[in-house]
Parts: structure tokens; C-alpha cells; sequence
């Protein structure tokens, strides 16, 4: 009794210091990022704009698990007592959605895109169904990227001479 | 056409509220919450458990008791003791004035254990760490009119039916919420008023005790030396628990009571102790 109280409050003083330390350092780099790639759009439309010459179109992916924390996870469950917004777990997924994109559009940015076209979200649960394990989220996301073409392409200059 | 995606404005999705604030509300409202239906429940119990009668709780108890407590074959020794101790708690019993019906049975344990309880059916544990740590009869007598006082009060049962009723009302909670931490956090709570409730009846079994002392002996001389031997112990073994998390008050505190209930009785706190019987001396040289 006497020892698991100490191990509980130790548990929760864990996962608040270094949930939220780690939380506000995501932030900041998510913020950060998001204004360094806020030149390629991301967007939700199915088709393309048409755009000539034809751009080149890839699909570019991005992806992250975040796990949540003793602290988030029991404030979860004093909150599934009463009901209302879960406030420790809106963060988690706000976070989670905003990273999978950011490294969505980093890909596109290595590839030389200018845009993302029909972007979709997923997101799984990863060992949410187990009651005494902490959980992690996965988020998804996934589109199109577009290539556009450089004016004066070297492409047809350069083919490899094999023979 | 242009496509731009826009800064969007922080804590739209989510909140700017400090997390630590959501924590105490939540933690401060539920603990609420949780005190008063525990308290409620164990009120109840409290109420409800001495209604059984002292016959069924003992029947019921003796299937338990012959099984687990009895040792098959006790030495010659065991059974002088355990034949001694029965005779004192008889003693002990009449200035307690149980109630028709009700009687004490006493089982001697070899275990080191420097303790002594009671348990549903009137059945009184002392174990020989106990026997080797008194000095005489008259701190004995203090342990063992504590106990019977507990009978008296029908404690044993009124703890049980506690544990019945706490041990139902956090599973079926837990069924419903499926979350360990939650069930963890909720049965501390349940354990914390427990030992409340507990304390509470160690106090009024030391008032009974000590009553049962001064009208025994003429003196409660012994009574608070018990403690003192049982704080030393506790001493010895490492820490003792902040009395929140304790089953039993803490030991100072029960010698300053003592001492309180005393003189307000007018009770004579030293007189003529009466020494041990030489078979339980010899525990003490032979261990």
C-alpha cells in the first residue's frame, strides 16, 4: 500500500515532467517547421489543378506514434468518470496530425514538389486495447505530390548512354 | 489558381488551460465524490454486519479457523500455553461484560511475529514474538483485553463486511471502466477509508481495554508500556507508516490517549504488576 502510492505519485510526477517537456519541445518544432514548408500546400481536392507542361505527380507519405504519458493517461480515465473534452489526449492528436503532415510535405520538399493533392488522414491505435498498458497513437497521412517541370527540362539531353 | 495553406491560429484544436489545473479539479471532485460514497458504503457495512448473529458468524468462521489457524499437532508445551492464555482471556472477559452468547476461544501461533489479533468467530491469534516481548502479565493482559474488546465490538465482522462491500462496489466500478490505473486509484481510496474506520475502533478497544485494566487490577499500570514495546519493535523493523496509511493509530499518540483517558477516569496509572507464569518466561531463554 505504502510503497504502491509512492510508485503511483513517482509514475505521474514522470509523466508529467517529461510528458510535457516533450510536448512543448514537439511544439516548438512543429511550429517552426510548418512556417519553413508553408510554401508547399496541402490539399485535400481529388484532381489536380491542370497545369502545363504536365506536371509529374507522386505519392508522398508521412507518418509518426506518439505514446501518451502515466499523467495523460490518468487524467484520461478520471475524465471517462464524468465525461467532457479530453483535453490531455486533444494535444496528443493535434501533435500527431501536424507531424504526419510536416513529414509528408519534408518528402515532398526532398523530391522537389510544390504541392500536395488529395491528402487523407488515418490514424490507429497502438496497444489501446490492452487496460494497464499506456497506449501510443499513429497518425497517417498520405497524398499526391506534384512535380512540376522545369521549363527547359535536361531530361531528354541526358539519357544514360549504355551502349 | 493560387493555393496557400494559411497559419492557423494555436489552441484552436486544442487547449491553452494548464494541464495541472484540469488535474486538481478533476482529482479534488472525484476524491470528493469518492469519500462520500465510500463513507456511505462503510456506515452502512458498519450498521448492517453486527446485525448477524455472534452463533452464525462463529459457525461460519470455525470452517476457516480449523483449516487455517489450529496447528495438527501441537507440542506439550503449545497446549500448556495456549491453555494459559484461554484462562486469562476468561478472566479478562467478565469485567468486559460480553454479551450472552458470546465467547472468546484463544490460539497460541509459534511464529516470531510480534503481534496479536482477533478474528471473525471470537477467535483471538497471539504469537509467541508477543509472549517473548512482554515483561509481564499486566502488558498481556493489555493486548489480549484489546482484543477481546475488538469481539466485543464486533469489529472482526464489521471489517469484513467493509471489505465485502468496498471489494464490490470497486470491481463492479472497474468492469465498467476497464482502466487499471483508475481501478488502482479508486481502491486506494477505498483502502484509505478503510483504515479510517479501523483506527477508529483500535481507539474505542483501547478505551475498553483500559477500562477492563482498572477493574481487573485495580491499575492500568502496563497498558501504555505495551505500546511503547510495540513502537520499538516497529523501530527496529525499519519505519513506521504516516498514520494515514496505517491500520492502528500511531503508538505515541495511543500512549498520550491512555494517558488522557486515565485521568479523566481517575484511574490509578501505577500499581503492583502480577508476573508471568514461568512457562512463558522460559520462552524468552530458550528462543
Amino acid at each position: 500500500m505504502h510503497i504502491n502510492l509512492i510508485i503511483f505519485l513517482l509514475l505521474l510526477a514522470l509523466g508529467y515532467g517529461f510528458g510535457r517537456y516533450a510536448e512543448k519541445q514537439h511544439y516548438r518544432s512543429i511550429i517552426q517547421r510548418e512556417d519553413e514548408l508553408r510554401g508547399i500546400p496541402v490539399i485535400a481536392i481529388r484532381f489536380p489543378p491542370i497545369m502545363t507542361p504536365r506536371p509529374e505527380t507522386t505519392m508522398v507519405t508521412g507518418s509518426v506514434v506518439i505514446a501518451e504519458d502515466y499523467f495523460k493517461r490518468f487524467l484520461f480515465g478520471l475524465r471517462t468518470l464524468i465525461g467532457g473534452r479530453i483535453r490531455s489526449y486533444e494535444t496528443l492528436v493535434d501533435r500527431g496530425r501536424r507531424e504526419a503532415i510536416l513529414r509528408m510535405k519534408q518528402q515532398t520538399a526532398e523530391l522537389g514538389g510544390s504541392m500536395v493533392f488529395n491528402v487523407k488522414i488515418e490514424t490507429a491505435g497502438i496497444i489501446s486495447g490492452r487496460k494497464s498498458k499506456i497506449g501510443a497513437i499513429e497518425v497517417h497521412a498520405y497524398g499526391t505530390a506534384i512535380i512540376p517541370k522545369e521549363k527547359e527540362s535536361p531530361r531528354g539531353l541526358q539519357q544514360p548512354q549504355n551502349s | 489558381m493560387d493555393y496557400s495553406n494559411p497559419k492557423i491560429p494555436e489552441g484552436i484544436n486544442t487547449s491553452k488551460e494548464h494541464p495541472l489545473k484540469e488535474f486538481s479539479l478533476l482529482l479534488g471532485g472525484i476524491c470528493l465524490l469518492m469519500v462520500v460514497v465510500f463513507f456511505l458504503l462503510a456506515v452502512a457495512a458498519d450498521f448492517i454486519a453486527p446485525q448477524i448473529p455472534f452463533s452464525v458468524e462463529r459457525e461460519v468462521a470455525a470452517r476457516y479457523i480449523d483449516k487455517g489457524m489450529a496447528d495438527p499437532e501441537p507440542s506439550a508445551e503449545a497446549e500448556q500455553i495456549n491453555h494459559y492464555l484461554q484462562q486469562l482471556a476468561e478472566r479478562i472477559a467478565k469485567p468486559l461484560a460480553l454479551p450472552e452468547g458470546m465467547s472468546i476461544t484463544v490460539h497460541y501461533s509459534e511464529d516470531e511475529t510480534v503481534n496479536a489479533f482477533a478474528v471473525p468467530g471470537g477467535h483471538i491469534i497471539i504469537f509467541r514474538g508477543l509472549l517473548e516481548s512482554v515483561p509481564d502479565e499486566n502488558v498481556l493482559a493489555m493486548v489480549m483485553a484489546h482484543e477481546i474488546a475488538h469481539i466485543k465490538h464486533r469489529d472482526p465482522i464489521r471489517g469484513l463486511g467493509r471489505a465485502v462491500v468496498f471489494g464490490l462496489a470497486i470491481s463492479a466500478l472497474s468492469m465498467t471502466l476497464g482502466n487499471q490505473i483508475i481501478d488502482q486509484f479508486i481502491s486506494s481510496g477505498g483502502m484509505l477509508t478503510t483504515l479510517h474506520f479501523s483506527r477508529e475502533q483500535e481507539g474505542q478497544a483501547d478505551e475498553a481495554a483500559l477500562a477492563a485494566l482498572a477493574q481487573l487490577y485495580g491499575h492500568i499500570d502496563g497498558a501504555t508500556e505495551l505500546f511503547e514495546i510495540l513502537h520499538e519493535n516497529h523501530s527496529k523493523r525499519g519505519i513506521e507508516p504516516p498514520e494515514f496509511l496505517s491500520t492502528h493509530p500511531e503508538n505515541r499518540r495511543r500512549i498520550e490517549r491512555i494517558k488522557v483517558i486515565a485521568a479523566a477516569q481517575g484511574w490509578t496509572i501505577n500499581g503492583q504488576r502480577s508476573a508471568l507464569p514461568a512457562l512463558i518466561q522460559q520462552l524468552k531463554t530458550t528462543q
